[in-house]
């Protein structure tokens, strides 16, 4: 009897609560967000406010200290709402992730602290211009200078990169040593030289803030420092293994939006003289959405399991990612065309389905890097 | 002061119920703290905030009642007592069962849901007050303490009106639309209600209304569609007409 997949009441009272949130906060605003391509305050004010934000920060710290099951719980329902919006806690916790990993107590209490009293964001910022999957190559400068290091360079498609009260930042301070020169600094809003421009004309997750950082002869206190000089690439790597499983509770979450959206549909919906959904081809659309639900989910929350227990997962984080982006963009993609012509108008919401999970197959590792990941376990023993 | 809300578990709108042998079947079905009660735990919590004292919940029910005390604490209230039986009650029966309690816990006021939006009934909170000897005010909008927790000012709705009233605590009160804007149990309130108190006291009521055969109304389309191509305004006139005289909407 080792294994059970029920969840604890506890898990069931803050799954109704997310669920309850997205239906009525986030679900009615996502249209007007996506739209105006806003990033949406009055939303992450009231998440801060029920508890939902940076909910990942240990007690100890001034967080509720959630699991990844219940992280993976409630971004499928927030997500439901709108991906878009829920990538704005998402990309917080990655920022937080770096600091909890790798971050000593002090640097816990003095970063988390900002984060916990009032609604707050975190980022983290590894893409450059001139590469990505290939985070090794990156060429954000970091020279030491007494109890500084003087940063220099471009980061991009940095999600809550202007809005965040601190990023952590990935950088270099020998190019030649690859990932073995990488530092992980937490630069904190504000500090002179440091500028973020809000990138426009996204296809999707448009209520997502995305940034271009720059940083001009940037002094970050060698305090700031997370782990050693070199531990930087391996803190990245290891806190995408972490923050990927939300993404593919994200996925979930807008399939299930999907199947519901044409689930409607199809039940009112009539062709021939009988609603659409009394036709086979219909039937086995919905049909292959559930299936790919169900899965993605059980897997998902099994990824989040092997997490909670301190069990090797990097390859599960990475099969849950790539499966579930991949069936909800299937799933978004079969309501558009359960929903025919209608389905193409932003005045129903399944176009933005798609447009919003495009995102993620591509960022905490493209789905391609993410079979990178699965081949290597594979392979390795 | 104390202030108590008596809640009940109900099924959500929209969970679909099955009949089996004769009994609804709540298996499946999404079981909430039932809407009208949400208002009275509200209220109980914001009376706590701005007098002092405790928000206790009180509820009568099987063992699954205790997921709905639980959204209660979160909700911010303080602690609960949950009279566990498994057998089926009528409101009167249920009332003098929960008098006993209420009457030891001495409360400055007992709220509860207007209407049991289950059996749609609008007994239960009269039926207390009666148990208990205590005034009701129903339908109950809005409520402010006078006299430090003497008297009560409430505003409760009447059938084609409102009046408003002072009435001698303590006092029964039932809840009604428009009373408050329930807040949402926060992730923080739900870790916290795990530690909270419920106080489990095991009853043995028998009902004196004896439950033998429950259906669930079918409604039916009747599928009628008026063209309104060829002319109009009769097809309107003949909407009206179905509207007032079949449907008796209008």
């Amino acid at each position: 009897m080792a294994i059970d997949f029920s969840l604890t009441d506890e898990q069931k009272q803050l799954q109704a609560l997310a669920r309850r949130f997205a239906r009525e906060q986030i679900a009615p605003v996502a249209g007007e967000y996506d739209r105006k391509e806003e990033v949406p305050w009055p939303v992450i004010e009231k998440l801060f406010e029920v508890g939902l934000l940076n909910a990942i920060i240990p007690e100890e710290y001034g967080g509720l200290g959630l699991s990844m099951l219940e992280e993976v719980i409630i971004g499928e329902e927030l997500a439901w709402g709108c991906m878009g919006i829920y990538t704005i806690p998402m990309a917080s916790d990655l920022g937080i992730t770096p600091v909890l990993l790798a971050g000593s107590h002090e640097q816990k209490s003095r970063f988390f602290g900002q984060l916990t009293e009032k609604p707050a964001l975190a980022a983290f910022a590894l893409s450059e211009p001139g590469n990505g999957s290939d985070a090794a190559a990156l060429r954000t400068r970091a020279v030491r200078d007494g109890d500084h290091y003087i940063l220099n360079g471009t980061k991009t498609w940095i999600s809550n990169g202007g809005e965040a009260e601190w990023v952590v930042v990935f950088a270099t301070v020998n190019p030649e040593a690859r990932h073995k020169g990488v530092v992980a600094l937490v630069v904190e809003k504000g500090t002179p030289g440091f500028k973020a421009n809000k990138l426009h004309g996204k296809m999707g997750q448009r209520a997502s803030g995305t940034y271009e950082l720059v940083f001009e002869d940037v002094r970050v206190p060698a305090a700031n420092l997370l782990g050693a000089e070199g531990d930087g690439f391996k803190i990245a790597m290891n806190t995408l293994d972490k923050t990927r499983i939300p993404v593919a509770a994200g996925s979930v979450g807008v399939a299930r939006r999907a199947l519901d959206e044409a689930t409607k549909y199809a039940r009112e919906r009539e062709a021939f003289g009988k609603p659409i959904a009394e036709f086979q081809a219909i039937q086995f659309k919905l049909a292959e959405m559930l299936m790919g639900i169900e899965t993605a989910r059980a897997y998902t929350y099994y990824a989040a399991w092997l997490t909670d227990r301190g069990l090797p997962q990097a390859h599960a984080a990475a099969i849950a990612k790539a499966y579930a982006s991949e069936m909800a963009f299937a799933a978004a993609n079969q309501a558009i065309q359960i929903h025919g012509g209608y389905g193409y108008m932003h005045e129903y919401p399944v176009e933005k389905l798609l447009r919003d999970v495009k995102l993620n197959q591509i960022y905490e590792g493209t789905n391609e890097i993410q079979r990178l990941i699965i081949a290597r376990h594979i392979l390795k023993g | 002061m104390k202030f108590i809300a008596v809640i009940r578990q109900v099924p959500d709108n929209e969970a679909k119920l099955r009949i089996e042998g004769g009994r609804v079947n709540y298996e499946g079905a999404t079981l909430i703290l039932d809407q009208m009660d949400e208002w009275g735990v509200e209220e109980v919590i914001r009376l706590k905030e701005q007098y002092g004292g405790e928000a206790v919940i009180v509820a009568l029910g099987p063992e699954r009642f205790e997921e709905a005390i639980r959204t209660a604490l979160a909700m911010g209230a303080d602690r609960g007592v949950h009279l566990v039986t498994e057998a089926s009650l009528d409101p009167i029966t249920q009332a003098q069962a929960l008098a006993d309690t209420l009457r030891d816990e001495a409360p400055t006021l007992v709220f509860t849901g207007g209407q049991q939006s289950d059996w749609d009934s609008q007994a239960l909170g009269p039926a207390i007050a009666e148990a208990l000897g205590w005034p009701v005010v129903t339908w109950t909008t809005s409520l402010e303490l006078e006299g430090q927790g003497a008297y009560a000012k409430a505003k409760h709705d009447l059938d084609e009106g409102a009046e408003v009233v002072r009435v001698a605590l303590p006092a029964v009160f039932t809840t009604q639309q428009g009373l408050n804007e329930p807040r949402y149990p926060t992730l923080p309130g739900i870790m916290k209600a795990k530690k909270k108190e419920i106080r489990k006291v095991p009853i043995a009521f028998e009902g004196k209304v004896e439950t033998l055969e429950q259906t669930i109304q079918e409604r039916r389309r009747l599928n009628k569609v008026i063209d309104g191509t060829k002319d109009p305004v009769a097809a309107a006139d003949e909407l009206v007409r179905l509207l007032h005289e079949e449907a008796k909407v209008i």
